[in-house]
């Protein structure tokens, strides 16, 4: 027993890890530095008399991750504690970290970072919102429409056991609607939306209100078809499309908006 | 320093609160439904949903359906005017010149909603309207005139066209 132990250590001690000498290690890949500047919209509550600004950060692209989320959190550890974003799943399904990425609204997440070295990468929060701070956009309001169009199953009759059934084709109907986070990068890219938000529902809000008009189980389709029968709720879309062309999921809300109108337009 | 002592200890409590609340927040308080321009307004707590202006077909989905039914068959009736000579049709140049000016109507009409919507411009709003409904009039009735009494508004865009 003894004698094995003292075999085993001294095995150890000739073949062990830390043992091995340099030369026979393989040398670590050295990666050139890599170094590009992330422009960052910068805004204190704290300091409400200060003007918005932009606030430069240079990072070494090749010690980052691919994605702008990456390179947030990259700064946010290493460089400025202060920098405020929102983020949760880091793959794109939980619709926190929705900002202005180079012009275009869409999720930091699924946004890869542009490898130019020479172009600065400027982040904005969602466009013609209320700012909480730095790229924390306001979301109550959006979160308040939502809740308006009761985005839930509305049915009195329910079947007399088990559950409500719904045919293939049914279903098929729901898709590209259903999948829908609620990131409301569509909303806030939309102009409509700018300048009548506290009317007009927003695509990613009439959406979710299609994705129920058009369930086979729902049938509260009158009612909620009768909600939107005013001139501001709906018909301030003027099929501008910056929505679908957004969509960091690639849904199509204006699709939906054009079937409600029809909808609202043939009762 | 003095007088302002003895009007706090003379005042009743109530008036001095009232007194001491912030202008802005009395204003949000009571005009909840008044448009805002530099904060949102949340009517009622922030787990209430939003509410709708009154359902109404003739701004809804009846007004989309005319404006989609009058923009399409403008193409045909411009095409039909193009082909034939409007002093030999003057009924179908009067129903393109009344319908060029309904849509006309219609486009700006959507203007003044969009950007100058009642809401937010309570004096500005209706004057643009009253303004744009006159002048739509104006416009027909000089359409009716130009038609009946001089060559009409195909005859005229040809002439101008070859002039």
């Amino acid at each position: 027993m003894q004698s094995v132990a003292r075999r085993l250590s001294s095995t150890a001690s000739r073949r062990g890890f830390a043992t091995t000498s340099a030369a026979f290690q393989a040398a670590p890949l050295e990666k050139p530095v890599l170094n590009k500047t992330f422009k960052i919209y910068r805004w204190n509550p704290d300091e409400p008399a200060k003007k918005p600004e932009l606030q430069s950060y240079t990072i070494d692209l090749n010690q980052t991750g691919p994605m702008i989320l990456d390179a947030l959190i990259k700064i946010k550890n290493e460089m400025d504690p202060t920098l405020t974003f929102r983020r949760s799943c880091r793959e794109g399904i939980c619709g926190s970290c929705a900002m202005n990425i180079e012009g275009r609204n869409t999720l930091a997440c699924l946004c890869r970072i542009d490898r130019n070295p020479a172009k600065e990468s400027k982040i904005y929060p969602l466009p013609h919102m209320y700012i909480v701070k730095d790229l924390v956009p306001d979301l109550t309001y959006f979160y308040k429409q939502y809740k308006s169009i009761e985005p839930y199953l509305q049915n009195d009759n329910p079947p007399p056991q088990g559950e409500f059934l719904q045919s293939p084709e049914d279903r098929k109907k729901l898709d590209g609607m259903y999948e829908c986070i609620l990131c409301a990068c569509c909303s806030t890219s939309c102009p409509s939306y700018w300048w009548n938000q506290d009317e007009y529902l927003g695509p990613a809000t009439l959406m979710q209100a299609y994705r129920w008009l058009a369930d086979s189980r729902d049938a509260a389709g009158a009612k909620r078809r009768e909600k939107l029968q005013n001139e501001m709720s709906v018909f301030r879309c003027h099929t501008i499309f910056n929505c679908s062309r957004t969509c960091p999921k690639g849904l199509n809300p204006a699709a939906a908006i054009a079937k409600i109108k029809l909808e609202l337009s043939a009762e | 320093m003095s007088s302002s002592l003895i009007l706090r200890s003379s005042l009743p409590r109530s008036v001095q609160r009232a007194a001491r609340t912030p202008a802005a927040f009395q204003a949000v308080r009571h005009q909840s439904d008044v448009y805002v321009p530099g904060g949102p307004v949340y009517r009622g707590t922030v787990n209430d949903p939003t509410t709708y202006p009154e359902p109404n077909r003739s701004h809804g989905g009846y007004h989309w359906a005319f404006e989609r039914i009058l923009s399409a068959g403008l193409v045909p009736l411009t095409a039909a005017s193009f082909a034939t000579s409007g002093t030999n049709y003057p009924i179908l140049d009067g129903i393109l010149g009344v319908t060029l000016v309904m849509h006309s109507h219609i486009g700006f009409d959507a203007l003044i909603v969009d950007y100058v919507h009642k809401r937010k411009f309570p004096k500005l709003s209706p004057l643009l309207s009253w303004t744009l409904r006159a002048s739509t009039v104006g416009v027909l009735v000089g359409v009716y005139q130009f038609n009946t009494n001089d060559v009409g508004l195909t005859e005229l865009i040809a002439r101008t066209w070859t002039a």
